[in-house]
């Protein structure tokens, strides 16, 4: 009976220093990512597809102010942009010379983008309610998110690898049922530089 | 007077409007020479084959860009189809082996049967020859092709073109109705067009525009 309540007792106190170890974690996370103000870079996204010999590459630019102002926009193969300004999302696709509206930017899927990468560049990748995530400091440290019921019909896992410069990503991970996979490197990262407003208004 | 003008326009609005309207009409053709047959099969890919497509679509006004994603098996008229959004998104996942679609995955507004249907009825146009031996054929002296094919329902297929001058495919419904037009135009990889152009006018028109970004035989 000592010896039930004595593991029970280790058990209960290793759960509470992790638990103090993960909020010191995300913590520190969060307070890399506390001066920066913005963000930009250059990324090469990779879709893996199990029906493709080779990678379908795509490239593109992202543009960040805090808090939460976004462009992410791809400049090959299509050109397409999607614009976040507070609660506003807008997506154009260049088509015949100039810029266009997307048709189908109610996808859902689409909206998730913005939301989940504003909150990964100011470190609160413990703020979604979507996914449940886990912390290990590496290195490379990475923060790992599984996706709750519904979600997880499309992404069985995202894998964020933090940069050694603080507040910096280096490569995104996303994984699905069945085997297919996105990775997103980031290149050419600066931060705090000067980005005019305009850069998320206009395609 | 200014009454008559006004008519006159009207008329001749009415003309143009219509000539648009009209399908051209289908030649009849016999079997041609055997040696001439396989030219009509060279607008398809002719073994195992994948592509990526950056296609642009505009239905009733509006436009959307997405990746299509195709892998071909002529020998077992088998297509794996696949839209993705820039993002990497699968909006559709669908498969035809014998016939039958399958969709494995599809989200709205594409998942309905209608467009699952659609979208494999256009897949197949543009990479799989009709099943059957053409019902009639024609080399001209400048080497293009002119093939016919009919199908079981009574619908009508036309190949005309050729590798150097690109090549338009005609669907037609059992009324000789043009329901799809296709313009594939050249350099070709692997029996791949680097641009295709296909408008569907029934039973709901729209235009895709593609442009081959991957091919990879």
């Amino acid at each position: 009976m000592k010896k039930i309540l004595f593991l029970s007792l280790l058990i209960m106190t290793g759960l509470f220093y992790t638990e103090i170890a993960l909020s010191q974690d995300w913590n520190s996370l969060k307070e890399a990512s506390r001066n920066i103000r913005s963000v930009k870079a250059d990324f090469l996204q990779k879709r893996f597809l199990q029906i493709l010999t080779k990678p379908l590459l795509s490239e593109g630019k992202l543009f960040f102010n805090t808090p939460d102002s976004l462009r992410w926009e791809y400049l090959s193969p299509l050109r397409t942009v999607m614009l976040q300004k507070g609660s506003t999302i807008q997506v154009y696709n260049f088509s015949e010379g100039k810029w266009k509206p997307e048709m189908t930017q109610a996808v859902e899927a689409r909206r998730m983008v913005p939301a989940e990468i504003s909150r990964w560049f100011q470190g609160r990748f413990n703020e979604t309610k979507t996914f449940k995530h886990a912390y290990s400091p590496g290195p490379p440290a990475r923060v790992t998110m599984v996706p709750g019921e519904g979600i997880n019909r499309f992404i069985q896992r995202i894998e964020i690898v933090l940069s050694a410069r603080p507040g910096v990503i280096d490569r995104v991970e996303i994984e699905e049922p069945g085997g297919s996979r996105t990775s997103i490197e980031f290149k050419n990262v600066e931060i705090n530089s000067s980005i005019p407003s305009e850069v998320f208004e206009k395609p | 007077m200014i009454w008559k003008k006004s008519l006159d326009i009207f008329l001749l609005g009415f003309l143009i409007l219509s000539i648009g309207c009209v399908s051209p009409p289908r030649k009849t053709l016999g079997p041609g020479s055997p040696d001439d047959l396989p030219g009509c099969y060279a607008v398809f890919p002719a073994g195992p084959w994948e592509s990526v497509h950056k296609i642009e679509a505009t239905i009733r006004g509006g436009s959307s860009s997405l990746l299509g994603v195709t892998k071909g098996d002529p020998s077992e008229r088998r297509l794996d189809s696949l839209l993705l959004t820039p993002e990497g998104f699968i909006l559709f996942d669908a498969e035809l082996r014998g016939g039958q679609t399958t969709v494995r995955r599809a989200v709205a507004p594409f998942d309905s049967t209608a467009f699952a249907g659609g979208l494999m009825e256009d897949v197949s146009l543009l990479f799989l020859p009709p099943k059957d031996k053409p019902t009639g054929w024609e080399k001209k002296t400048d080497g293009t092709m002119i093939c016919n094919w009919r199908g079981p329902d009574d619908s009508h297929t036309e190949v005309t073109g050729s590798m150097e001058g690109g090549w338009r495919i005609l669907r037609r419904n059992k009324y000789g109705k043009v329901i799809r037009e296709v313009v594939l135009n050249g350099p070709f990889f692997d029996g791949l067009a680097s641009r295709v152009e296909l408008r569907a006018f029934k039973p709901a028109a729209y235009r895709l525009r593609m442009t081959l970004v991957q091919p990879s035989p």
